[in-house]
């Protein structure tokens, strides 16, 4: 069995881990924490990590044992350098907390990339945990809305960058501002992120750790997340009886089904294609042909094949080679930070000509 | 001759007449009709004494008796000629009557006639001794005087018990008695043991004393008083004389039995009669011994509800005698079990003799009882509250 840690960073990490272990309980409502117990498809340790404390108490269906408030106030305030302070200044107790649950195969690490404490935490933690763990780490990245602010932008193309410097198994992204579409309200989105995201991770943990008719493993993830510029997504499909295994793959690479936008087909360097259901809907002779057919356009995928009962359900993950996404997304982070900049340097030089109106003088009392 | 003719036909007439007035009853006859002179007497059957006194012929002509008789006093009557019989009657102690009839007064002497009983005789005829003569006399003869006193040594008896009686008897004369009888009634239900009938010769100034037992058989209670005892006497001469003691009262009580008699009581403590299913409570059994004897093996049975136990205590000890005006008490916890009226009843058995008692209390569920089934559903809700406490405390931060 699968030894997995699951680390939760900063406000949107600590959400998505409350997701997760909302999710292990079998999707039996808010008060399943009352009566039931957490079934994890392999032995999953969580931790929520936060500076701010609120949003450790926001949390519901995370133990109060796996969340760990990092003692500075009241958060970072989306300050990166700050959160990089705080985090070295923590940074034993950090691990210390993670050391208690003992050694793992696999550590997944959920943040935004806008935020303050999950943002600076990150590549630092990264970083941390390749020194202290052999294990294999992914990183979980939701990117912004875009209109949170120049901040934000600015927040994640750093973010970002620092977590490829700090090179991670691989980077999984998550991007609000696609996901937006499938929601209503901004509660209701972030909910449907959350719970979207937690749902394919738990996925991926359970093809991991499970005896499957395809076996993909722990290498097979590594071989995967090493593709392309090591940055990926994951798509989901479920069919209803009607479809085919085929059409059921084939809808897990749709746009509406991926976590962040890409063309799978242009942009995809390896994948990883899992597939669970019932077995009188896995015709394994399609399946085969299909991949084989997907081969020739993503290049390598592997395949698991899970048969447990209900439809055919495909969690697809990639690597891809390019990411246009990722290039606006940058252009438009670099754009806020000059505007940001122009902007605090007449801001500066209207102050400082203000403040040339009393110079040389004197308080009168 | 025809004087002498209607002389015969008028006495005939004129008895045929007196028949009928003559004799009270049919059963009766007389007994004397004759003439006696002034200080002449007759005895009747030994004991009746009759003795002409006066005779007065002065119209109303009547003559004067003294009539003396076994236990009675001397009486003195007058007799009016032509009164008949039926007026003048004398009634004898034991209840027998003979009537007087004066049929002729003359100047000292009377004829009268007696009658009564048909078998009743003359037993004698005497002369009356007259103060003349008794002076004469007494300067030549000695006269006993018996004075008898009588006690008993018990004013109160009980039934079955015996009460000694004594007679003094003092001579207080200057003679001699001799044939001295004692006549002592007594009472019904009553024995008279040892008394003599007849004493012996008590001489002038002597005093002697007697005694006999009198046993009370089954003689009612209640207050007697005892009729005087007569001294029937006779001096040297001859001469009879009696006297008789004073009456005396003797109270009869009825016979103490000696019994012993015992009484339960049983005392269970509680408030208010009130017990509690399931807990203990004391019970205190008492066995008075109210008779007057000392019982013997006395034996105490108990009868209890079914859903009564004893916890701790002897219910049925067994005590070998009680003394009269004591007392046993003991105590013994029980249990009830089941909610409702009980009653407990107590035997107490001695020689062939018992008494029950009885004491009745209230049982009821304590709360627990009444209250578990509640106790019992709150438990899981408790349980499971705990339990959400517990897991709401595990995801509170």
């Amino acid at each position: 069995m699968l030894n997995i840690l699951v680390l939760g960073l900063g406000q949107c990490g600590n959400r998505i881990l409350d997701s997760i272990n909302s999710e292990a309980f079998g999707g039996n409502g808010m008060f399943a924490k009352y009566y039931s117990n957490q079934k994890f498809p392999a032995s999953v340790k969580t931790i929520a990590i936060n500076t701010a404390i609120n949003d450790l108490k926001g949390l519901k269906c995370t133990l109060a044992k796996d969340r760990f408030h990092v003692p500075h106030l009241h958060g970072v305030g989306a300050n990166r350098t700050l959160g990089k302070k705080v985090f070295e200044d923590n940074k034993e107790l950090i691990m210390g907390e993670i050391d208690k649950r003992g050694s793992f195969d696999l550590i997944f690490i959920i943040t935004s990339t806008a935020g303050g404490s999950g943002s600076s935490f990150a590549p630092r933690l990264v970083e941390e945990l390749k020194a202290a763990y052999n294990a294999q780490i992914v990183c979980i990245a939701v990117l912004p809305f875009r209109e949170e602010g120049s901040i934000s932008l600015q927040n994640t193309a750093f973010c970002i960058k620092e977590l490829i410097e700090e090179k991670p198994n691989g980077i999984l992204l998550v991007d609000n501002q696609y996901l937006k579409k499938y929601a209503g309200d901004i509660k209701s989105a972030y909910d449907k992120i959350n719970e979207t995201t937690a749902r394919r991770l738990l996925f991926l943990i359970e093809a991991l750790n499970s005896e499957m008719l395809m076996v993909t493993d722990l290498g097979d993830l590594k071989t995967v997340m090493n593709g392309g510029v090591g940055i990926g997504t994951m798509g989901f499909y479920e069919s209803d009886n009607g479809n085919t295994v085929k059409s059921t793959i084939l809808g897990s690479f749709k746009p509406s089904g991926l976590l962040f936008p890409a063309n799978v087909y242009t942009e995809g360097a390896r994948a990883m294609l899992i597939i669970k259901g019932n077995k009188k809907y896995l015709d394994l002779d399609m399946i085969n042909k299909t991949i084989e057919e997907l081969s020739t356009e993503v290049g390598q995928v592997f395949k698991g094949v899970l048969v447990k009962k209900g439809p055919a359900k495909v969690l697809s993950l990639f690597t891809l080679n390019s990411i246009p996404e990722l290039d606006s997304l940058y252009a438009s982070a670099a754009d806020a930070i000059r505007t940001e900049k122009v902007k605090r340097e007449e801001s500066k030089k209207q102050l400082d000509n203000a403040f040339a109106c009393i110079e040389e003088l004197e308080p009168i009392y | 001759m025809n004087s002498v003719r209607i002389l015969v036909i008028a006495t005939i007439f004129v008895f045929m007449l007196l028949i009928p007035v003559v004799v009270a009853s049919g059963n009766d006859s007389y007994i004397f009709d004759n003439e006696l002179q002034v200080n002449e007497g007759i005895t009747i059957e030994t004991s009746i004494h009759i003795e002409v006194v006066d005779v007065n012929r002065i119209p109303p002509e009547r003559a004067k008796f003294r009539i003396t008789s076994y236990q009675k006093p001397e009486r003195t009557i007058t007799v009016f000629r032509e009164d008949g019989p039926q007026v003048n009657k004398y009634e004898t102690y034991r209840g027998t009557s003979i009537y007087f009839d004066v049929i002729g007064v003359y100047s000292d002497s009377v004829q009268f006639s007696v009658s009564g009983p048909s078998n009743w005789r003359v037993t004698d005829y005497y002369d009356v001794e007259t103060e003349e003569d008794l002076e004469e006399v007494a300067d030549a003869v000695t006269v006993p005087k018996l004075k008898i006193t009588r006690t008993l040594d018990i004013a109160s008896v009980q039934q079955g018990q015996t009460v000694k009686v004594t007679f003094k008897i003092k001579n207080e004369g200057n003679g001699t008695a001799s044939e001295i009888e004692l006549d002592e009634s007594t009472i019904t239900g009553a024995y008279m043991e040892g008394c003599p009938a007849s004493l012996n010769d008590i001489a002038a100034g002597a005093t002697e004393r007697v005694s006999y037992d009198l046993k009370i058989i089954d003689a009612e209670p209640g207050t007697y008083e005892l009729n005087p005892t007569l001294l029937n006497y006779k001096s040297e001469s001859g001469a009879s004389y009696s006297s008789e003691s004073t009456s005396n009262v003797l109270v009869i009580v009825a016979e103490e039995v000696l019994v012993p008699e015992l009484g339960i009581k049983v005392t269970i403590e509680s408030d208010d009669d009130v017990i509690t299913c399931g807990d203990r409570f004391p019970a205190i059994i008492r066995i008075d011994n109210i008779g007057n004897a000392t019982s013997g093996r006395v034996t105490i049975k108990s009868h209890l509800p079914d859903d009564v136990r004893v916890a701790d205590g002897e219910i049925d000890p067994v005590y070998e005698s009680i003394k009269p005006g004591d007392f046993v008490e003991y105590d013994v916890t029980m249990i009830a079990y089941e909610p409702g009226k009980h009653i407990i009843k107590m035997d107490v058995l001695w020689a062939d003799a018992e008494a029950s008692a009885s004491a009745e209390f209230w049982a009821e569920l304590s709360g627990f009882d009444k209250y578990y089934i509640y106790i019992l559903a709150a438990i899981p809700i408790v349980l499971i509250l705990l339990w959400l406490i517990k897991r709401r405390r595990e995801y509170s931060f």
